[in-house]
C-alpha cells in the first residue's frame, strides 16, 4: 500500500464545494480542472509543511505548531493567508477551550454525585489545581521557544 | 417459534471515505448547516496523513493540523478565483484544466506547482 504523498488526496466532494462557493453562480468546472486543483491543494500542504517544519527545527522544536504553520505562509509569499488564518486559530481555540469546559464540567457533575458527603472545601482545592493542570496542558501545547 | 429475522442489513452500507473519490457516490461530510461553527471543512485526518508523509515531520500539534487545512482552504479559493479570471477571458462558464495551467504560470506565488500536476 506505498503511496505517494501527492496521492493523499482531499475529499473531492469538499474540494468542489469550496470551489464553487468561491466563484459566482452559474460557472462549472470540469473533471480535469477539480481534480488537478485537488491536487494542487495536497502539494500546498505537502510544502506548507515543510517549510513550517523547517521553523520548528530553527525554534529546537520535534512538534510542528500553529506559528510555524503562520510564518511558513509568509516564507511561501502567502501573507494574505495570515490574517484570516489567526482569525481562525482564535476561534478553534476558544471552541477548544468550550469543549474541555464542558467535559470538566461533566466530571465535576459526576463527582458531585458520588462524593455527595464530603465538605465543600476541598473541592474548591481541587477546582484550583484543575485549572492549573489545564493552564500547563495549553502551555505544553504551545511549546514556543524563547529566541 | 424463533421467526427468522429479516436479517438483512437494514443499514445502508456505509462507506468509508476511500482514498479514490472519483465514483458518483456523494461521500457524506460533517453537516456545515450551522453558520460559524463550520471551522474547517477538510477532514483534520486527510490533512494529518498528508503532514505525516513527510520523513522529517516528527510531530505536528492538532492546532498546526487546523491551521494546514484552513490554509488549504483558502488556497483552492484563491487558485479557482484566478483560474476563473482566464477562463472570464476566454467568455466560458467552465473552468478548464488549461486555466489553471495559466494561473500557475503567471502567479508566482503558485510556481511551486509547475512540474506537479502531471
Amino acid at each position: 500500500m506505498a503511496e505517494r504523498p501527492e496521492d493523499l488526496n482531499l475529499p473531492n466532494a469538499v474540494i468542489t464545494r469550496i470551489i464553487k462557493e468561491a466563484l459566482p453562480d452559474g460557472v462549472n468546472i470540469s473533471k480535469e480542472a477539480r481534480s488537478a486543483i485537488s491536487r494542487a491543494a495536497s502539494v500546498f500542504v505537502l510544502y506548507a509543511t515543510s517549510c513550517a517544519n523547517n521553523f520548528a527545527m530553527k525554534g529546537k522544536r520535534k512538534t510542528l505548531n500553529a506559528s510555524d504553520v503562520l510564518s511558513a505562509m509568509e516564507e511561501m509569499e502567502f501573507q494574505r493567508f495570515v490574517t484570516p488564518l489567526k482569525e481562525a486559530l482564535e476561534a478553534y481555540r476558544r471552541e477548544q477551550k468550550g469543549k474541555k469546559e464542558a467535559s470538566e464540567q461533566k466530571k465535576k457533575d459526576k463527582d458531585k454525585k458520588t462524593d455527595a458527603e464530603e465538605p465543600d472545601k476541598s473541592r474548591d482545592e481541587d477546582n484550583d489545581e484543575e485549572e492549573e493542570r489545564l493552564e500547563e496542558e495549553e502551555q505544553n501545547e504551545e511549546e514556543e521557544v524563547d529566541n | 417459534m424463533a421467526a427468522a429475522a429479516a436479517a438483512a442489513g437494514s443499514g445502508t452500507p456505509r462507506e468509508e471515505e476511500g482514498p479514490s473519490g472519483e465514483t458518483a457516490a456523494p461521500q457524506p461530510q460533517a453537516p456545515t448547516s450551522v453558520p460559524g461553527a463550520r471551522l474547517s471543512r477538510l477532514p483534520l485526518a486527510r490533512v494529518k496523513a498528508l503532514v505525516k508523509a513527510d520523513p522529517d515531520v516528527t510531530l505536528a500539534g492538532q492546532e498546526a493540523i487546523f491551521i494546514l487545512a484552513r490554509a488549504a482552504e483558502l488556497f483552492v479559493e484563491t487558485i479557482a478565483k484566478d483560474a476563473y479570471c482566464c477562463a472570464q477571458q476566454g467568455k466560458r462558464k467552465t473552468l478548464q484544466r488549461r486555466d489553471l495551467d495559466n494561473a500557475i504560470e503567471a502567479v508566482d506565488e503558485f510556481a511551486f506547482l509547475e512540474g506537479t500536476l502531471d
